[in-house]
């Protein structure tokens, strides 16, 4: 079941155009909430591109942890920033094209040549598997770093 | 490299998704009269003249819930593959879930009691 090609390159250009326009958006764009939604935008394509490498699982945690937690969580820390105090002017600096062009050359002919086979049991599945039997005592400590980093959050925000 | 051919229709799903709204947008784009008048483009305020910033204070208990949803979320992504797996793991491992659901609800407990969930 080899890749077909020119989907792997569609994908590729599209999420790689994406990530630039939003990293550059993210430092180049005065109001810092509209920099918080680009930065969603960066972390949304990044988690696509794992599906150019078959981890489906992957692309649906980086999705549900980046975005819908990480990224909320830096919203609400900038949601504290007063509105009076946004940097004005916006500086367009100049971007070396040369060495963008470099990049995507780099990532468009690195490509690897194996057949990809089909597992009996899908990632998460896998993933599940592994939690659960190999990794059960960190699975446990998780549950305990969880529950001191929401303590600690609340006993601080509380003052 | 990955397996496409299983999630034609999650592609189908997806671009007849997204052409919905940008068509509805367009055809009543098209259809209708745009006119730009100075009224119609300031904000409404009970038919009174908008005063002061559109933008509030933002108050401390927004930042509680958040708190609180986003280490339930993380909770949940990690039950995920657990759920997953169900049917292939004993019964021990089921134990072993419900240890880690049970030290969160102590956590949601400590939230609640100490007020972090109180909207008024």
């Amino acid at each position: 079941m080899d890749l077909p090609g020119p989907i792997h390159d569609f994908l590729l250009v599209f999420l790689g155009s994406g990530l630039i326009l939003g990293g550059l958006g993210v430092v180049l764009l005065t109001n810092p909430i509209y920099s918080t939604f680009s930065l969603g935008l960066v972390l949304v394509c990044i988690s696509l591109f794992y599906i150019l490498s078959n981890s489906h699982f992957v692309v649906a945690a980086q999705l549900l942890i980046y975005v819908g937690a990480i990224n909320v969580v830096i919203l609400f820390a900038v949601m504290f920033i007063n509105g009076s105090e946004y940097y004005k002017d916006f500086n367009l600096l100049t971007i070396g094209m040369a060495l963008l062009r470099w990049f995507v050359q780099i990532i468009w002919t690195t490509r690897s040549n194996q057949i990809i086979e089909q597992d009996l049991i899908s990632n998460s599945q896998q993933i599940g598997i592994h939690l659960a039997t190999d990794f059960f005592l960190p699975f446990e400590f998780i549950s305990i770093i969880l529950l001191v980093a929401l303590i600690g959050a609340i006993a601080v925000a509380r003052q | 490299m990955f397996l496409l051919y299983e999630y034609d229709i999650f592609w189908a799903f997806l671009i007849i998704s997204s052409a919905i709204p940008i068509l509805a947008f367009l055809i009543s784009g098209v259809l209708t009269l745009i006119r730009k008048d100075p009224e119609k483009l300031s904000s409404y305020e009970s038919g009174i003249e908008p005063m002061g910033d559109a933008w509030l204070q933002f108050r401390i208990r927004y930042y509680m819930f958040a708190l609180v949803f986003v280490v339930f979320y993380v909770e949940m992504v990690f039950l995920y593959p657990w759920a997953m797996s169900f049917d292939v793991l004993g019964v021990l491992v089921f134990i072993e879930a419900f240890i880690f659901v049970l030290i969160l609800i102590v956590g949601s407990v400590y939230a609640w009691r100490k007020g972090a969930l109180e909207w008024s």
